[in-house]
């Protein structure tokens, strides 16, 4: 071991002193920086998860839609399938239609999907918490559950179903009776917006309800594991002109692309606002380095009369910069995923003092605070807060360096 | 034959304060040998701190020529291994045993090995402070943590020991004894010692006595 870094163990932890603050107190600040990074980016980037996952989970990795909408499913179908790294293809008809159950009207999004394939794309089954998809059928629906809380509907009660097409048909006074669709599901995905209007039929009864025929509006696909989804969607268009000319892909990323870049920017501003409370920490490493050099000017010259090169004399202020770097890095990851491990319980009892449970649910949109921090992001915290904390040394070090031992010495 | 450890000829140095120069060293001639010691007397402020630190390499020189053990090298490299000082405010590491601080000196010229080790801990014996081994300076007194920068001054088996005043900040009885233990380890070592000192009874200690004068070292004859 370098004596310079000998000397700067021990002037941060002294020998024969139990507690030593003035260390204490420095890796307190960087710790502190670090865990709040790790925490808030850890919940970033939990929540650009779950919205991919919601995303995905409702849309598939890529999803194919006409300009209006497809008459020749089937030929489309076929084309689809056949594709390169297409691994599951279901179609879709969607629209909004008045719901209505014991007189309590909703306004849900429709979607008429596939039972026979949608399970290749999207896994439905996962979200479905009461009853089953497999008992859907033409005549009945599966609601999502804070749907189905609004209007009071259960497992095996009937709503009615107003499509568009019927209010315009009652216009032309023409007598006709609403759907009546059992409710067979309840489903959650996580999500409130999602939650409280997502509704599923079969493909078959929105084809009726919207006046379809045998159409369809699109096709959710799902992509090989590894192949980037984009990739895939830019090559289905080069052969979907040939069966449909007004269809096109998109991957999730690209139909998404507003969204996800706002929470990339939210994501990357807080992480920019955030690392400077690690500069600031950085900044009491090296006023209390600098107080020490002016502390410790003798013992500086005494370091040169003992045979001491100033480089190494520096060298032991930027030891000492470094050290207190990494011991509060190491801290603040280790602060950071003990706050993560428990966020909710921390969330929780915070909100009951507060009474703002319903609050969080309503603004934030999720359940559950979801937490994910990729390495690439644990990677940049670490290395930033080890790199930031340890220029703060450079100063006292070039300080240090620059005292000549006579001076030094002379300064009784 | 005795071998010269430290040569200076001509030494001369002036410092700029303000618009004048003062020409605090003005050609100092000094031969110090092997086991031999010196002691430098002179009035505050005549410059025995200045040539002192001259000596030691650590003050740039303006004109004159210093030679430890013949060779003009006199760079931070060689002086840790060369010399050895004591400092009248002794000037220990605070956050360092007294055992630490002796080993210190081994450890910058990257050796703590078990000899540096056993070394350490026979000084510490031999200034008769091993039960304070473990103890911090602020835990010593004043005469102990000289004693401890005696034994911190030996650890690297100088050549030479320049001492400025090391009873400076202690009483009578205890810079008796610090200075007995410097005359006596130096004896035994052959250590060459230069003391500065402005007490007569120690300077007479010493095998040759100086005066430090008008930037100038005067041979004040012993005369026994
Ligand atoms: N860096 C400096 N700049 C200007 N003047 C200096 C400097 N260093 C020393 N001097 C002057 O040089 C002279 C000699 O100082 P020095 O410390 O060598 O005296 P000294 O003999 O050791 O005195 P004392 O016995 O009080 O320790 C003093 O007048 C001091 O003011
Ligand atoms: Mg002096």
């Amino acid at each position: 071991m370098p004596w310079s870094l000998y000397l700067a163990l021990k002037q941060l932890f002294p020998s024969g002193k139990r507690f030593p603050f003035f260390t204490a107190i420095s890796v307190l600040g960087v710790m502190l920086g670090v865990a709040l990074l790790i925490v808030s980016i850890s919940v970033m980037g939990g929540f650009g998860r779950e919205i991919k996952r919601m995303i995905v989970d409702t849309q598939g990795d890529v999803q194919v839609r006409a300009r209006g909408y497809l008459t020749n499913p089937d030929e489309v179908l076929a084309v689809l399938e056949t594709a390169p790294d297409v691994i599951g293809v279901s179609p879709f008809a969607e629209g909004v239609v008045m719901l209505e159950h014991n007189s309590k009207p909703a306004f849900p999004a429709l979607q008429g999907v596939d039972i026979d394939r949608i399970n290749d794309v999207i896994p439905l089954d996962d979200y479905i918490r009461t009853g089953s998809l497999d008992l859907l059928d033409d005549d009945s629906v599966i609601l999502s559950s804070r749907l189905a809380y609004s209007i009071g509907a259960r497992i095996g009660s009937f709503v009615e179903v107003y499509s568009p097409l019927l209010l315009e048909k009652m216009k032309a006074d023409e007598v006709m009776l609403p759907r009546e669709l059992e409710v067979v599901g309840i489903m959650e995905i996580g999500h409130q917006s999602l939650d409280s209007s997502l509704v599923l039929v079969t493909i078959r009864r929105m084809q009726e309800l919207y006046g379809l025929g045998e159409g369809v509006h699109g096709f959710s696909l799902k992509i090989e594991e590894g192949v980037d989804p984009d990739m895939a969607a830019r090559r289905l268009n080069t052969i979907l002109p040939d069966v449909a000319p007004h269809a096109f892909a998109r991957s999730w990323m690209d139909s998404n692309q507003d969204f996800l870049f706002v929470v990339q920017l939210e994501k990357n501003m807080i992480f920019f606002l955030l690392i400077f409370i690690i500069v600031v920490a950085a900044f009491s490493v090296t006023s209390s380095l600098l107080i020490a050099v002016v502390r410790k000017t003798r013992e500086i010259g005494l370091l040169g009369a003992m045979g001491g090169k100033p480089r190494d004399v520096a060298m032991c202020f930027c030891w000492q910069a470094l050290i207190i770097g990494m011991t509060g890095t190491i801290g603040g990851v280790g602060l950071g995923y003990f706050v993560l491990h428990f966020r909710n319980d921390i969330i929780a009892t915070f909100t009951k003092l507060t009474g703002s449970e319903e609050a969080l649910v309503r603004f934030y949109e999720f359940s559950n605070l979801p937490a994910h921090l990729s390495d690439q992001d644990f990677w940049l915290i670490v290395g930033l807060a080890i790199t930031i904390s340890t220029l703060a040394g450079i100063l006292p070090a070039w300080r240090a360096a620059r005292l000549q031992p006579v001076e030094a010495l002379r300064s009784e | 034959m005795s071998d010269v450890i430290l040569q200076a000829e001509g030494l001369s140095k002036s410092f700029l304060s303000g618009e004048r120069t003062l020409e605090v060293l003005r050609g100092v001639d000094l031969s110090v040998e092997a086991g031999q010691s010196v002691s430098i007397c002179g009035e505050s402020g005549s410059g025995k701190s200045t040539l002192l630190h001259a000596l030691a390499g650590l003050d740039a020189i303006d004109e004159g020529e210093l030679l430890w053990d013949g060779s003009t090298d006199t760079g931070a490299e060689r002086r840790g291994r060369f010399l050895g000082m004591v400092f009248q405010s002794f000037y220990l590491i605070p956050e360092l045993t007294a055992f630490d601080n002796i080993l210190m000196a081994a450890r910058m010229l990257g050796r703590v090995g078990k000899p540096e080790r056993d070394r350490a801990a026979s000084l510490l014996d031999r200034v008769g402070l091993v039960e304070r081994a473990d103890h911090v300076p602020a835990k010593l007194s004043g005469g102990e943590r000289q004693r401890v920068a005696v034994a911190r001054a030996l650890m690297n088996q100088p050549r030479l020991i320049l001492a400025d005043e090391p009873t400076g900040n202690l009483d009578e009885h205890t810079g008796e004894a610090v200075i007995a233990l410097l005359l006596e380890l130096s004896q035994e070592t052959q250590t060459a010692l230069v003391l500065v000192t402005h007490n007569k009874g120690h300077a007479l200690k010493t095998d040759r006595q100086v005066l430090m004068q008008e930037g100038r070292l005067i041979d004040s004859n012993s005369g026994h």
